[in-house]
């Protein structure tokens, strides 16, 4: 330790510098301590930091590689060494610095602990577990020898390391085994060794052992106050075939000790059904026996449920469940039950909110018969006086709902039954009118069925009338209920799909998303969020939502993995698994990308197409385009209420009809991959330079991954063109033709140091090795003959002119006419991206591309010339929408709902706010548009 | 009819429906993988059989000597799942493993004092008020407290003001047969967050 530093003041006060964030502070005092002291590596090490904070990484890493050129041993200078490098991203300088300073002082445990750590940062749990072996071998502690075993377990989760080869997954367990029972301290130590001990079990096949374990007393005891363990216990129960043997301890459970967890009522059911659900051909014995086994249950669950009344539903939905699963194998004796269960499901449990939800699945299965006795049995509920009756009511309704056929469902009864919920839901609000601002209304859900009505008989007629009364009385609703989230979502949905994106980021805003949620909700706003950012305004509104919603995954890179560090310290092993899984599916969120594209679509729009834009740009979409993409969108968040003869909510308000997926993102790298690599003069030593940090990991489940990236672009699989609109299909082709128009002029011109003059071979272009080409594919010896622009390229404009003109004079809505002036635009950026190199005159004269440059030139000018007619028709369209009629119009189609609630001066004010923001993104994408002809002339 | 399963790191993809809830802080990653790397057990989620979360527990074990304890940081159940005794079902867990593997003397929480549906809920699963803690809220935003107390109950008309009593209500556990870790009259105790640990 610098102890003797620690007690100068002036070392104090850097290190406050450094804790309070004060980087400049920091700076100063480690040049002022250098100039006393400039081998102090721990100075050095503080000043990288700061270095680094301020961002100037360069200066951070080459002191890093002067540092680490040193070989420290001191903690303090690792430790301020270990921050530094994480925040730069190169895990991999941490591994190594730890184990040399391990091997200069081999008997100190906490540089051995470090090295562990490090290794288990990057998730490289071969090396971890080797590290492992030696702290054991060392140090002779249990948790090292679990440690060990557990680094094993994870090279064998397939989202941790898929590099690991199915053959050694055996191999690897059974030396884990091994270990665990050579341990001198039996598993039963800690609830967590008991969990890794029978999980090797479990993977070993080893049922019979992990269930004797389980049922000694110290195994019974363990599961007895850990969930995880019990958990673990029934998987073990059910793989060993003791389906039955559980059943009958999960009765137990229930009777003697009131325990209500539903595992424990599927336990049961299970055992009942076992003897025909394990064989494939059931005898006729096995199907009486399996009728023997129902009866006892249904006397069981009844028992239960007479026991339980009101108190809890779980008897009742176990009979529920029991008879639909009886029904599904035809050992039903009572046509009837299901449905008298049902009934009387509903009246024992018709007020709690969860009585819909709960009863769905019986629904489901009822034949017509049933459906209509159910429907006029529901019809008797109507009152709303009472709390009790409207929450009735409200599932009566829902369930009605839930059950109409495409016949009952015209646009004229879908505005009756909204009528009929808003009358409802006026009548129950008398039962919240006391509440706080913050509670939400009771009668809330029946605002939302009218909604769901309103967007229904939107989705049949195509009137947009229904549309503004869906907005209307959601926008009432929030009046009088400002915490119901629903509302505001289903507001984001439809304000999206008017045309009105300013209202709905108000919505979002006031959701509060935050955290880990921008992750799984910020779709909501960002989905094709170039259709309506103004960047090329210079409006910068949904860039900075993008770089704002991406702050969670820096801040998941950075901390993630320090908890499972830290249960490796704390051994608490049954987390580590989810840990490296949240990392995992945070690290390669599909959301992610999704975004990450959005936001490049947005800065071509606003900035110059530069050199370094189209660099960056290419070394990070790259990437992406290795990535295995997990989908963590939460589309369940949005409500619905509709038939189940119709499609969701969800599936009726996405805008353009379709949401992007992975698909859609792969073929949007393409496009932009293709169109910089062309721009790009970047070799790969420049491109090095470029990368901050280690490079990241490639997934080798990515077959394509493997293929050369000239073949990976070229790439066009039905699956991902069927994602995108035929707007966006319509660029993708344009792309591809320019490109492969183009390509090879690029290819000859572009300086090319680290790729020899034709040698023939294909190059297999890997972005991940050092000697690379940076995916550009051979040099030619000979000058490309000059070709004819292709027809897609020449044609494109025109015919995206025609779409706009067709979709005008059908009064589509305003997105759809967005959306195709956006992607025009769009084709004009990538245009001119991929044709800034021809600008040079010097260029053109040395290459003698005097015919190439006048096609591009037509093009291009073909392309003002359009867009110059989308902005002034758009232009005239926000005139219109702008206008005082536009809002009448709104006004009158809400007309119907105007009482003594909801008043003409509201509907007029939410009128006046959907058509100004209408104008408004129309108005601006006219401007923008205009602008970015006059910036690419 | 719930799923009663441990709270893992990968509900924060799924706990929007709870989250979204005005009393029901969403935190950053930190916050949660912390009580996940130290007390899991202390941690467990109901789940319907959709699969959809109804809501979950965040707890942990503290205190010195025989302030040895099980604490509720986080009780939150989603609007549309109240009135179904689910909050009743994690605090039982959560009173039974504080007993029986961390061998506490009691559980506690905090609630907000003007939160009487909170406060009668709690007296009816056994707790007592021990005291009341007065909390500023600095410019940094709510205090450790009242952090804790907004997740900690389900129902509440409460408004957040510049300055909150917070119930610091608890109850005894086997180890405190005699019932030393509570008092009568903690109501009429009030202290200042400075004074409590």
């Amino acid at each position: 330790m610098h102890t003797q530093y620690v007690l100068l003041p002036s070392f104090r006060t850097l290190i406050e510098a450094i804790d309070t964030g004060s980087n400049k502070t920091a700076l100063s005092s480690c040049n002022k301590l250098l100039k006393k002291q400039p081998q102090n590596d721990l100075v050095k090490a503080l000043k990288a930091l700061a270095l680094s904070r301020l961002q100037k990484f360069e200066e951070a890493g080459a002191l890093c590689e002067e540092i680490l050129a040193s070989k420290p041993t001191d903690e303090s200078t690792l430790g301020a060494m270990s921050h530094t490098l994480r925040g730069l991203g190169r895990h991999m300088d941490i591994i190594t610095m730890y184990e040399s300073a391990w091997k200069q002082q081999p008997g100190n445990e906490e540089l051995a602990i470090q090295t562990f750590s490090a290794n288990a940062r990057t998730g490289n749990w071969k090396l971890a577990q080797q590290v492992a072996i030696r702290l054991h071998k060392q140090f002779k502690e249990d948790r090292y020898l679990y440690w060990n075993v557990f680094c094993a377990v994870l090279q064998l989760e397939q989202a941790s390391d898929p590099t690991t080869l199915p053959p050694l997954r055996p191999v690897l367990y059974k030396l884990a085994h091994r270990l665990i029972t050579t341990s001198e301290v039996p598993s039963f130590y800690s609830p967590d060794r008991f969990y890794v001990h029978i999980l090797i079990l479990k993977e070993l096949g080893l049922y019979e052992e992990a269930a004797a374990l389980l049922e000694s007393e110290k195994g019974k005891d363990i599961c007895g106050r850990s969930l995880i363990c019990d958990e673990l216990r029934r998987e073990i129960w059910v793989l060993k075939g003791s389906v039955k043997e559980e059943g009958q301890r999960a009765q137990d459970r229930i009777l003697k000790k009131d325990d209500r967890n539903w595992l424990e009522f599927l336990s049961v059911l299970n055992a009942t059904f076992h003897d025909i659900n394990s064989t494939e051909e059931p005898t006729e014995e096995t199907m009486a026996a399996c009728q023997d086994q129902i009866n006892k249950t249904q006397v069981f669950f009844a028992e239960i449920a007479d026991r339980d009344g009101a108190r809890d539903r779980s008897g009742p939905l176990a009979l529920l469940e029991l008879e639909l699963r009886a029904r599904k194998i035809a050992l039903s004796i009572d046509p009837s039950a299901l449905y008298t269960l049902t009934e009387s499901y509903f009246q024992q449990y018709g007020d709690k909110p969860c009585c819909y939800e709960d009863l769905l699945p019986y629904v489901a299965d009822f034949n017509v018969e049933d459906l209509s006795r159910w429907t006029s049995f529901l019809r008797m509920y109507t009152l709303s006086d009472t709390l009790d009756d409207l929450r009735r009511t409200t599932n009566a309704l829902k369930l009605i709902r839930y059950s109409l056929t495409p016949a009952e469902l015209t646009p004229e009864s879908e505005n009756a039954r909204a009528a009929q919920y808003m009358d409802i839901y006026y009548n129950g609000l008398k039962h919240g009118k006391d509440l706080a601002d913050t509670e939400l209304q009771h009668a809330d859900d029946l605002l939302a069925l009218a909604a769901h009505a309103f967007v229904n008989s939107w989705k049949i007629s195509g009137d947009q009338a229904n549309l503004y009364n869906a907005i209307t009385v959601l926008e009432f609703g929030l009046t009088r209920s400002k915490q119901a989230y629903q509302f505001r979502l289903m507001l984001i949905r439809i304000y999206h799909i008017l045309g009105a994106p300013s209202l709905a980021l108000e919505h979002y805003r006031l959701l509060n998303v935050k955290q880990v949620q921008t992750d799984t909700l910020s779709h909501f706003i960002l989905t094709r969020a170039s259709t309506f950012a103004l960047s090329s305004l210079g409006d910068l509104t949904y860039s900075t939502e993008c770089i704002e919603a991406s702050q969670i995954y820096q801040s998941n890179s950075l901390d993630t993995a320090e908890f499972v560090i830290r249960a490796f310290l704390t051994e608490k092993y049954s987390q580590i698994a989810d840990f490296v899984t949240l990392e995992d599916r945070l690290d390669n969120s599909l959301q992610r990308d999704l975004m990450k594209m959005e936001h490049v679509r947005m800065r071509v729009a606003h900035e110059p197409i530069s050199a370094e834009l189209v660099d960056v740009e290419l070394v990070e979409l790259k990437f992406i385009f290795d990535r295995l993409h997990y989908d963590n969108r939460d589309f369940d968040i949005l409500p619905n209420y509709q038939p189940r003869s119709q499609p969701t909510f969800n599936e009726q308000t996405k805008m353009f009809g379709k949401i992007p997926g992975k698909g859609w993102l792969w073929m949007f790298l393409k496009v932009y991959i293709l169109a910089c690599r062309h721009a790009s003069d970047m070799d790969d030593t420049a491109e090095e330079k470029l990368v901050l940090g280690d490079r990241p990991k490639t997934n080798p489940n990515i077959e394509a991954v493997k293929l050369p990236l000239q073949e990976r672009l070229a790439m066009r699989p039905q699956e991902e063109l069927d994602e995108l609109t035929s707007d966006e299909l319509a660029l993708v082709n344009f792309e591809t033709s320019v490109a492969e128009w183009l390509g090879p002029h690029h290819d000859f011109i572009r300086p090319l140091p680290s790729v020899e003059h034709t040698n023939g071979t294909k190059q297999i272009e890997n972005p991940h090795t050092t000697n690379g080409t940076n995916g550009h594919s051979k040099k030619l010896d000979e000058q490309p003959t000059s070709k004819e622009p292709p027809e897609i390229a020449t044609q494109f404009f025109d015919e995206m002119k025609q779409r706009f003109d067709t979709a005008l004079q059908a009064s589509s809505l305003p997105p759809e006419l967005l959306h195709i002036v956006t992607l025009t635009q769009e084709a004009f950026l990538l245009f001119a991206i991929e044709t800034t190199r021809f600008k040079s005159s010097a260029v053109v004269k040395a290459h003698k591309l005097g015919a190439v440059v006048q096609s591009i030139k037509d093009i291009r000018s073909k392309a003002a010339a359009v867009l110059t007619a989308m902005s002034v028709e758009l232009d005239k369209l926000a005139a219109a929408d702008g206008s005082p009629e536009r809002s009448q119009v709104f006004i009158d189609a809400c007309q119907p709902l105007v009482a003594s609630e909801i008043t003409e001066e509201f509907v007029s004010e939410v009128a006046k706010k959907v058509v100004d923001a209408r104008k408004q993104i129309v108005e601006g994408i006219a401007k923008g548009v205009a602008k970015v002809c006059k910036n690419h002339a | 009819m719930s799923v009663l399963r441990p709270f893992r790191a990968t509900d924060l993809f799924k706990f929007n429906n709870i989250n979204m809830d005005i009393w029901t802080e969403t935190y950053g990653i930190s916050f949660y993988l912390s009580y996940l790397a130290r007390w899991p057990d202390l941690c467990c989620a109901q789940e319907a059989p959709s699969g959809r979360m109804m809501g979950y527990i965040i707890g942990k074990a503290e205190g010195p000597g025989t302030d040895w304890h099980g604490h509720v940081t986080a009780l939150t159940v989603a609007p549309e799942y109240r009135r179904l005794s689910l909050a009743r079902k994690m605090m039982d867990l959560l009173e039974h493993v504080s007993d029986q593997s961390y061998r506490g003397y009691f559980v506690d929480l905090y609630v907000r004092c003007t939160n009487q549906a909170a406060i009668t809920m709690y007296e009816r699963l056994g707790y007592s008020v021990y005291r009341r803690v007065r909390e500023y809220y600095g410019s940094l935003g709510l205090g450790r407290s009242a952090k804790d107390e907004e997740d900690a109950f389900e129902n509440t008309g409460a408004p957040i003001d510049a300055m909150a009593v917070f119930t610091d209500m608890r109850k005894p556990l086997s180890r405190d047969p005699y019932r030393r870790s509570v008092r009568p009259g903690g109501r009429e105790i009030v202290v200042s967050a400075h004074d409590v640990s």
